[in-house]
């Protein structure tokens, strides 16, 4: 298998131009098999035994918890078209199924720039920025959990996260580093195309920057393939309905929370009209208990040191 | 590896002498094949080794890809007739005289003598950089570089640019889709017609091919209906020379006149876009127009409407503008 | 009869048209390998490390020939291969293996490591202050005479100068060559009318049809060589040079060659490598050049930027001019700028003009003389500025030209230099009649639906002729004359057609005459280059000197066998006689054999001792073999002598295409005595063709990011074909002898392009209604941009396009 694509530039020098698309195939596979081996691990794996949580839960806690906002839910779903349309222009002509995709990638690359955008804006003005964040301890238990997992010993239940799991965060951080890499990259083959905003300059860089420009939108392209298609298994996988759910709709239960979720991280406090199930959102906040530093409220982060 | 240029490698010449055998040694080989008509395109990147086929799969040897014969109403022309027979048939003169005009017109007698129809139409681009073996988006890389600022693009195209700005060398690709003619395509999932039109594809489909012939594909006959024989028929082509060169802008129209109204009209350029471009837009404004100098002047107007010249090639707009004008007005009889 | 003014077929004219004629690569020898060549993909690189293990391991592989193992030369001059190549497909090494398809394979298998150089395509670029230099060093060469120094420097204009041009105008920093002549101030300021222009001419590549193949081999220490080259003796001699070897070790064979325009005057550079790989490796070496190759190595016209202006009086004479050349030398240097002012001052006789010049380095094929080098770009040029004078004077475009041109007293150039002879206005007269002016001018810019007539003249001097040269003739038993000519045999037919000079002479028919040339073993006399039309007048000359030798030898016989005086002898018609009593005479080949048993200087034992050693080689290995006229041309001659051609063009333009169509075309020259009429028409119409080639279509284009060459197949590069020639060209010859010669014969190669290209530009500006587009070629796209008032393609001063 070839990992690049390479050619002999004007001047007969070895540049790059791009990952070979056998790379495309491999993420498929690759991603494929970690489906696959994960959804017969899960199979074959005890269920852990189901705490019963719920009822000791703190009163104070409402019945639907409001995990994204609706603002953040039409971000993840615009932000998910913009993905997909990226994904199939770039990908299904490869494939041989032909049409003019380059208009069509790159607008839609400016789609996902401009949610990217007001996801990141909303998030540091409105959201908390450091729910993000993976700390020490949680990367341990991340790994135990892995570890367990393979070894098909039943999930511990002694630490549990706050808003986001640590897969969640390691997925998300993963996606946010490999889509900023496409956006950064895609940006500056923008100079390459014709479109309204600039002059097309393939001078713009050198031939061998071209090369690892190329070949990092490559990567972050066939990463994105694989990355993508392990977010919609977990999507679909029963246990986990109850997050998709809440991406469509906006909340989670009372039991989800307790189950899944650690209230010390994860502090809940109802918000005005709550518990009437009304639209104002539960205030939620991180664990301001363990918080270092003092923070405000709203903008705490559920960091574990 | 150094560079070397116009010095043919080595390759396993076939001649088969059936389409079937002809497209059994195609699958055969794969993208290691070439399907060799004339050869005036296929030996220039032969030559300068940058295609590199090991199994050349020459179609001269096949009888029925030879020879014009008549059809219902219409003709059939075999792929690997010549352009000079394609000039001077005389059913295609005497009723498609816009096909034998075009091929006529077409580089030199001797190239025409070895060019056939098929090839013709099936032709590579002629841009430079792209024929100079650079990594193109056309050779599969990932740059232009007739459209970068410096370039040079006097040749190039001023519609249809998808990252590739090369255009269409064919002259006869125009006449038969003015003529509204038929490519028939043969492989070993049998056989498909499509239309002249969609014979071209440009390079936002695929930017490595300029047909719709993929791998393992023949052109293997040209059906051209009796829809427009006997029309009113214009066909230029502005060189740099009488002769040997590729049209910087050429022309090809088919108008059906009554009473000096247009009926019907059906109008091609070349030179202009990466693949033979219809006006269909024109075609619409004309229709039912009376044919004047002011509806010719009009559809030279609408002609180049969205045009969008590169550093070089402004004066194709004019020269299109000019040309439709010209393909409209009355022609001596 | 006289031979001369005769229409005569040369001797090689059945080989020619029946295929049996051997060019350079038709040759064969027992053993003979081939080779092929590695061309450098950058404008200007440095050769960091070569692999070709996997080349020479290859089967069939012989040997790799590398730039230190090839003759040395002093910079800046050309080795035929080298390690820091200067331009796109500069030869870098050679491979030879025992066929060519392996020698290709072979170079595709070598591991080159180029350090990529600053490079630059465009002189006016280099001159920015800050602007890339085509060498390690600078971009012109500095040599200045009577000094040790030699080296390198950079000529760099201010940003002074280039902000003091006006839009579009070319900027004038300081030049590197300044002549003036007369007072410039005072004549612009006698002006009626000053016309100030911008001008850009293209580079052109030579193209001639065959490419300089070579073949060579070693035999006995001798190296054969069958270069493609356009001079026999003087290439030979350039070969024992450049491989420092004795004159007489080298035997060159090259009867034919197929065209060479000025770019293989001794050959080429590159003909050195099969004799070197053939030393290599001890079999006889063809390298074959192929079109790709041709277009590299095979020079180029320098093209220029320069900005002329111009001071005319009310009636039209040229008071002042004043021409700046900015000229591209290419990666070896040569500038032809001189020249090209030399033609203008010659042309139009200004009351005052000054030529400022310079030429720098570029990173593009080497430059050289091309047929009518300066002369072809100044006239082309200047010839629609000169008629937009006319227009705007009101003055005939014919006579304005009649007015400024020289005549017997007619000068030229810096030194102000005389002329042998100078029948312009004749010429322009007769062209005028041919052509019919009066009527054809009166169509200038009608119309003839879209099509835009116009109606264009060009004059177009150069240089036509040199002497000093030796001439070799043998009157052997079997009675026949053979003049052996040691110019080459390019095509133009001189090599048979100077002979002509001695078998008039002699009185002798030309059945009777056997031309002996194209392999110096057959022992040649000293002679021109084939080059700078200089052989029709240089070699009638050496003839007619060896031509009266063997009759003065003759009538000496014949006055020791028979008595009397030689001057009481006669000669013709193949007899020496009496001239009271005819009987009383002998055959030639009595006479030979007679020298033959008189030997001394009769057979060629004594000789002249003002002859070149190379001649008197010759004379000695003929000597014993019949009766032998050998002598220098001692003429003498005041002043140059110079040939004159003018073209009529009548052009039909599309107003809505910019297609330029030449519908007629006639051409007359003062080229003195017309030696062979259907021959002189030949060069007359060819160079026409050239020049129309240059004026509409032939280009040079490069992409500027990677200096890299586009225009070098015929299809791109795009000379004329033959459609675009008219159907009729005419011609005529004024015919008066030059008084300076003894035969009148002023040579004719190449005046004739500068005139086909001036009348194109010409008419091309008269069909636009008088507007000069003042640069080559005037290719359809520049015409129609100007037609439809949009901005041109290029910008003013673009080169290279
Ligand atoms: C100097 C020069 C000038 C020219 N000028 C012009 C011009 O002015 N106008 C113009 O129209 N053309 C011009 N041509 C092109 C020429 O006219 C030929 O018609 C054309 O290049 C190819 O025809 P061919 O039969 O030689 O095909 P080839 O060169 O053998 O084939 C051309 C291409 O088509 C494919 N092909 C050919 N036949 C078939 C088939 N039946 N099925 C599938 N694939 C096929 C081949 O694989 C190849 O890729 C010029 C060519 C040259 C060299
Ligand atoms: C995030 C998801 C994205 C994926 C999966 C993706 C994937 C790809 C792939 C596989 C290619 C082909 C690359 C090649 O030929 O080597 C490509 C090309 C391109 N992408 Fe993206 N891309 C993404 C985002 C973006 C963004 C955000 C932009 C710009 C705003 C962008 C702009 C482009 C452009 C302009 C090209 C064409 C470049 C060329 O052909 O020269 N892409 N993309």
């Amino acid at each position: 298998m070839e990992f690049l694509r390479r050619a002999a530039n004007p001047w007969n020098q070895d540049v790059w131009i791009g990952i070979s698309w056998d790379l495309m195939w491999a993420a498929v596979i690759g991603g494929l098999a970690f489906l696959v081996l994960h959804a017969v691990i899960a199979w074959r794996t005890p269920k852990a035994e189901s705490t019963a949580v719920a009822e000791t839960g703190d009163p104070a806690i409402p019945d639907r918890i409001l995990r994204h906002s609706a603002a953040s839910r039409a971000f993840h779903w615009l932000m998910s078209v913009t993905m997909f349309v990226l994904l199939i222009t770039a990908f299904f002509p490869l494939v041989g199924i032909r049409f003019a995709w380059v208009t069509i990638h790159w607008i839609a690359g400016i789609g996902l720039i401009l949610t990217i955008v007001y996801h990141v804006v909303y998030a540091t003005m409105k959201q908390d920025l450091w729910s993000m964040w993976i700390g020490a301890k949680e990367l341990k238990e991340g790994t135990q959990e892995v570890v367990g997992f393979l070894k098909r010993s039943p999930p511990a239940t002694s630490s549990k996260p706050g808003k986001y799991p640590i897969d969640h965060k390691l997925y998300h951080n993963t996606t946010a580093v490999i889509t900023l890499a496409a956006i950064a990259t895609g940006v500056l083959m923008m100079v390459r195309v014709d479109t309204p905003f600039w002059a097309r300059n393939p001078y713009l860089l050198s031939d061998q920057m071209w090369g690892i420009v190329y070949v990092v939108h490559g990567l972050s392209g066939v990463a994105l393939i694989a990355t993508i298609m392990a977010h919609i298994y977990f999507a679909v996988r029963p246990e986990k309905w109850w997050i998709t759910l809440s991406m469509i709709n906006g909340f989670i239960g009372k039991k989800e929370y307790l189950a899944h979720h650690d209230p010390k991280r994860w502090v809940v406090t109802p918000g005005p009209g709550a518990r009437g199930g009304g639209a104002a959102p539960p205030k939620v906040t991180g664990g301001a208990a363990q918080s270092p530093k003092a923070v405000p409220q709203d903008k705490q982060s559920d960091r574990l040191t | 590896m150094a560079v070397i240029r116009d010095m043919i490698p080595a390759f396993d010449l076939f001649q088969p002498t059936s389409i079937e055998d002809a497209i059994d040694l195609l699958d055969q080989y794969g993208d290691d094949s070439w399907v060799f008509a004339g050869g005036m395109d296929s030996f220039d990147w032969m030559k300068d080794r940058i295609k590199r086929p090991t199994a050349v799969v020459d179609l001269g040897n096949i009888p029925e890809l030879k020879g014009i014969t008549s059809s219902d109403d219409g003709l059939e022309i075999g792929a690997m007739t010549t352009l000079t027979e394609v000039a001077s048939n005389s059913d295609v003169t005497s009723r498609f005289g816009l096909l034998s005009q075009a091929a006529g017109l077409v580089a030199t007698p001797q190239i025409r003598n070895q060019g056939t129809l098929g090839g013709n139409l099936s032709q590579d681009t002629r841009c430079w950089y792209y024929r100079a073996g650079w990594p193109c988006y056309r050779a599969g890389g990932n740059i232009c570089y007739a459209s970068a600022p410096l370039a040079m693009n006097r040749e190039h195209c001023i519609f249809g640019a998808d990252r590739c700005v090369a255009v269409n060398p064919s002259d006869t690709a125009t006449a038969l889709i003015a003529l509204d003619a038929k490519m028939v395509v043969h492989s070993s999932k049998g056989e498909r017609e499509v239309d002249a039109e969609d014979y071209f594809i440009g390079p936002g489909i695929d930017i490595t091919r300029m047909t719709v012939l993929e791998t393992g594909d023949i052109l293997t006959t040209i059906r051209i209906p009796g829809t427009w024989a006997g029309a009113q028929f214009y066909f230029e082509k502005v060189e740099d020379r009488k002769s040997w060169d590729f049209a910087l802008v050429s022309v090809a129209s088919a108008l059906v006149v009554n009473n000096g109204r247009i009926e019907r009209a059906r109008i091609a350029v070349n030179g202009v876009a990466p693949y033979p471009m219809r006006l269909d837009a024109v075609e619409a404004a004309v229709t039912g127009k009376p044919q004047n100098e002011e509806t010719a002047e009009a559809a030279g107007d609408i002609a180049i409407r969205g045009a969008s010249p590169l550093r070089h090639n402004d004066y194709k707009l004019p020269l299109m503008k000019n040309l439709v004008r010209r393909a409209l007005r009355e022609q001596a009889p | 009869m006289a031979t001369i003014g005769q229409d005569i077929a040369p001797p090689d004219l059945v080989a020619k048209v029946t295929g049996r004629a051997k060019f350079a690569e038709d040759f064969r020898a027992e053993g003979m390998v081939f080779a092929k060549l590695l061309l450098s993909p950058m404008p200007h690189a440095r050769v960091r490390r070569v692999d070709a293990s996997e080349a020479l391991a290859m089967p069939g592989v012989l040997g790799i020939l590398r730039a230190e193992e090839v003759p040395q030369v002093d910079a800046p001059r050309e080795a035929c291969l080298t390690d820091e190549p200067l331009y796109e497909g500069e030869p870098v090494l050679a491979i030879a293996a025992v066929d060519e398809t392996t020698a290709a394979d072979a170079i595709d298998r070598i591991k080159v490591d180029f350090e990529p150089l600053p490079f630059v395509l465009d002189p006016l670029e280099s001159l920015r202050p800050n602007g890339p230099d085509a060498r390690i060093g600078g971009n012109y060469f500095f040599r200045p005479r009577g000094s040790d120094i030699a080296e390198f420097r950079s000529h760099k204009w201010t940003d002074a100068d280039f902000a003091a041009a006006g839009e579009g105008q070319m900027p004038m920093g300081e030049p590197r060559t300044e002549w003036s002549v007369g007072d410039l101030d005072a004549g612009f300021d006698q002006a009626d009318l000053v016309l100030d222009e911008t001008i850009v001419h293209q580079t052109l590549s030579h193209h001639p049809m065959e490419p300089r193949s070579c073949m060579a081999y070693w035999q006995n220490g001798k190296l054969y060589i069958h270069p493609s080259t356009q001079s026999t003796a003087r290439t030979a001699v350039g070969i024992a040079r450049s491989m420092d070897l004795d004159p007489d070790d080298v035997v060159l064979i090259g009867p034919y060659c197929g065209g060479g325009f000025g770019s293989k005057i001794s050959g080429s550079p590159t003909m050195l490598i099969p004799a070197v790989m053939s030393r290599k490796i001890g079999r006889p070496v063809m390298m074959r050049i192929n079109r790709y190759e041709e277009t590299y190595i095979g020079r180029s016209r320098p093209g220029f930027q320069a900005r002329v202006k111009i001071g005319f009086r009310n009636d039209g004479r040229v008071t002042a001019l004043d021409l700046y050349i900015v000229e591209d030398g290419g990666a070896y240097g040569s500038g032809d700028f001189n020249t090209a002012g030399t033609v203008a001052s010659l042309s139009y006789q200004p009351l005052a003009m000054r030529l400022r010049g310079v030429s720098l380095y570029t990173n593009t094929p080497p430059r050289s003389a091309q047929r009518g080098p300066g002369g072809a770009q100044i006239v082309g040029m200047l010839e629609p500025i000169i008629d937009k004078a006319a227009r705007q004077l009101g003055i005939d475009r014919v006579a304005i030209r009649e007015l400024n041109a020289p005549d017997n007293n007619g000068w030229l150039g810096p030194q102000q230099g005389r002329l042998t002879s100078a029948y312009v206005r004749e010429a322009l007269a007769m062209g005028k009649e041919i052509f019919g002016w009066e009527e054809k001018s009166r169509l200038s810019g009608q119309r003839n639906g879209t099509k835009a007539i116009g109606v264009g003249v060009g004059l177009s001097p150069f240089v036509g002729g040199s002497t000093g040269y030796d001439g070799l003739v043998v009157i052997r038993p079997d009675g026949k004359l053979y003049v052996h000519q040691g110019i080459g045999n390019l095509g133009t037919h001189s090599m048979a057609d100077t002979a002509r000079a001695a078998a008039d002479v002699l009185g002798l028919p030309w059945d009777r005459v056997e031309v002996v040339w194209g392999d110096t073993s057959k022992h040649l006399p000293w002679s021109s280059n084939q080059s700078g039309s200089q052989t029709i007048h240089a070699h009638t000359r050496a003839n007619h000197a060896a031509g009266i030798d063997a009759r003065r030898k003759l009538q000496q016989i014949a006055a020791l066998d028979w008595g009397g005086s030689p001057g009481d002898y006669v000669v013709g018609g193949g007899r020496v006689y009496h001239r009271s009593n005819r009987n009383q005479g002998m055959t030639f080949g009595r006479a030979a054999r007679r020298a033959i048993q008189l030997r001394g200087k009769f057979s060629g034992y004594e000789m002249d001792d003002d002859l070149n050693a190379m001649t008197v080689a010759s004379v000695q290995a003929l000597a014993g073999q019949g009766l032998i006229g050998a002598a220098k041309d001692n003429y003498g001659r005041e002043g140059s002598t110079w040939t004159f051609v003018v073209g009529f063009a009548l052009v039909e333009l599309d107003v809505e295409t910019g297609q330029v169509d030449i519908k007629e075309y006639t051409a007359v020259a003062d080229c003195g005595t017309v030696i062979h009429p259907r021959s002189l028409a030949a060069q007359i119409h060819g160079g026409g063709v050239q020049g129309f080639g240059i004026a509409r279509s032939q280009r040079w284009v490069y992409d500027p990011q990677w200096g890299v060459a586009f225009a070098k197949r015929f299809y791109t590069a795009r000379p004329p074909g033959i459609l675009d020639v008219p159907l009729e060209m005419k011609w005529g010859a004024v015919g008066i002898p030059d008084p300076q010669t003894p035969v009148g014969a002023k040579g004719i190669g190449e005046p004739p392009v500068g005139a086909g290209s001036a009348a194109i530009t010409s008419a091309i500006a008269d069909a636009l209604g008088g507007q000069c587009l003042c640069r080559t070629p005037l290719t359809l796209d520049v015409i129609l941009a100007a037609l439809e008032g949009r901005e041109q393609p290029y910008g003013p001063l673009e080169t290279h396009v």
